[in-house]
């Protein structure tokens, strides 16, 4: 008789704490790949590993390790459209060929973007939703300059130190138990610290989930990224431009009803970046919380 | 929504973070010149009084020879040597021209530069002589024909025993390229600092020279060889020293 009465109770409580059920859909999504939902707010926390190499090996090659935190928010005011804030605090260490290194942590480029639902196959938990995606990266990052003040390049920077427009488009697909998200998205940068215009960048995302389990499911995935070379006081940067395809293995979780974990690994497949440019393997682990 | 302000001023506040960048030196090399002082006389072996006048050298390039590649650097000394106008600078090399007057040489060394090189085992410099070209550094009005020469020299021989005295200008115009071994291979594995001077003794130039028989040519072969044996690279162990 109890358990009768507090059954519909637990259910209730349930449905308000699950955020991926509010929308009637179970899929597990990271921030930026859900469904908008009126007054959704998720915040999130992002690790990323990356390395990069850069120059001439035994002349002029920089070694890059960067960690990144990402700390995030999305808000939908309404059912279509989610507005998102990312701030990352950046490491990055940088080693030249003699072992000289360089050491920095800093803030990076607060980005903002905005994402509208333009197409939906129907309104309560739709099975396709075409987005279109707006946004802007401000210089907020610190500019790091040498003894006399002059800005050092852009390697050594934790920002661009320019204002970069982003524009895209994307598709998802929720099937339960299976899920895909496509994207197309381009940064269309303006000139930056140290004199440097980075190339405009083209990045291409094919994920599909599967989650055979309410709380964990499985991720594969393609990353493309084309860019137009950079250019430095108006002479292109020849280690700049080109194009990389990653593929990525990921898992999602919900250890509890409000808080969802991720983690992906991106191993660069097809390296065709121009001059001496080479990418290594990135990770990145995440948490997002659901107020 | 105002339960999501927080976050968002939370978010816009990291941006103002403190920022801070450490530095850290890596493996570095120092390279000097180190003439000997300019006797007003010098004395040969063969017992000729030199006095001169004139006793310039135009260094094109150092570079640091990593011991792997000694022997492909041994083709390039055999081989036609090339001149360039102005080497470029590597982690491993100085491509800065430089025009050393050693008239002006009181024993004291002359900073060429540093190199950062990466680890590895490094054997010798080859150091390159080479006509300046007009930024070199050291080029003087008075220097203008080193635009002509890697080495000049303007002299006046006495013979000992006859007290016969005749004028000598010896002026190269090839590339001289020389290579210079160490006693033991620098080896770099860590950041360090080290440094390596390249002895000049111009006062050896004229040893082994009868210049009483020999034609211009042989002598200037003579001096070439000379100029080339006088050259050696000492290292400076565990810190510039220059």
């Amino acid at each position: 008789m109890l358990a009768a009465l507090l059954l519909p109770a637990g259910i209730a409580a349930d449905a308000y704490a699950c955020g991926t059920c509010s929308v009637g859909d179970p899929t597990l999504t990271i921030v930026g790949f859900e469904q908008p939902q009126a007054n959704r707010f998720r915040t999130s926390a992002t690790v990323r590993h990356r390395n990069d190499r850069l120059g001439e090996p035994g002349v002029d090659e920089l070694s890059l390790s960067e960690q990144r935190m990402e700390l995030a928010g999305a808000y939908s005011p309404i059912d279509r459209l989610t507005i998102s804030l990312m701030m990352p605090l950046v490491h990055r260490l940088v080693t030249a060929v003699n072992l000289a290194e360089a050491d920095i942590w800093a803030p990076g480029d607060m980005e903002m973007r905005l994402r509208g639902v333009v197409w939906r196959d129907r309104k309560f938990a739709p099975r396709h939703l075409v987005s279109l995606i707006g946004g802007l990266e401000f210089p907020t990052g610190a500019v790091e300059t040498d003894a006399e003040g002059v800005a050092l390049p852009l390697e050594f920077q934790a920002g661009t130190g320019s204002w970069d427009p982003i524009a895209g488009l994307s598709y998802t697909m929720f099937l339960d138990p299976w899920s895909v998200y496509v994207s197309s998205v381009g940064i269309f940068p303006t000139k930056g610290t140290a004199d440097t215009l980075t190339g405009i960048s083209v990045r291409q995302t094919v994920l599909s989930q599967f989650q055979p389990w309410r709380f964990l499911g499985f991720q594969a995935g393609m990353e493309f990224r084309i860019d137009r070379p950079g250019y430095i006081g108006g002479v292109r940067d020849p280690d700049t431009g080109g194009h990389i395809t990653y593929g990525t293995l990921g898992l999602i979780g919900l250890p509890h009803e409000k808080v969802l974990v991720h983690a992906t690994a991106a191993l660069p497949l097809i390296q065709r970046l121009d001059g001496n440019h080479r990418e290594g393997f990135a990770i990145t682990a995440g948490l997002v919380y659901e107020i | 929504m105002r339960s999501k302000l927080p976050w968002v001023i939370a978010l816009c506040c990291a941006s103002s973070l403190p920022h801070c960048m450490h530095v850290s030196d890596g493996i570095e090399l120092d390279i000097a010149y180190q003439p000997e002082a300019t006797p007003a006389e010098i004395r040969t072996d063969m017992g000729y009084r030199v006095r001169l006048e004139r006793a310039l050298i135009a260094v094109g390039q150092v570079k640091l020879v990593p011991c792997e590649s000694l022997a492909s650097h041994f083709w390039e000394l055999i081989g036609p040597a090339r001149a360039r106008a102005h080497e470029l600078s590597t982690p491993t090399s100085l491509g800065v021209p430089l025009v050393l007057d050693l008239m002006e040489s009181a024993g004291m060394p002359v900073f060429a530069g540093t190199l950062r090189p990466p680890p590895g085992s490094y054997c010798g410099i080859r150091f390159t002589g080479m006509p300046a070209d007009e930024d070199a550094e050291g080029l003087t009005e008075e220097s203008l024909d080193m635009m002509r020469h890697s080495v000049l020299i303007v002299a006046r021989i006495e013979d000992g025993v006859s007290a016969e005295a005749w004028p000598v200008t010896v002026g190269i115009s090839e590339t001289l390229p020389c290579e210079l071994p160490f006693d033991e291979p620098l080896v770099f594995d860590r950041p360090v600092l080290e440094g390596v001077s390249i002895a000049i003794d111009h006062t050896a130039w004229f040893d082994g020279i009868d210049f009483a028989e020999g034609d211009a040519g042989t002598v200037q072969r003579q001096i070439t060889d000379n100029i080339r044996s006088s050259l050696t690279a000492l290292r400076s162990y565990g810190t510039s020293g220059l």
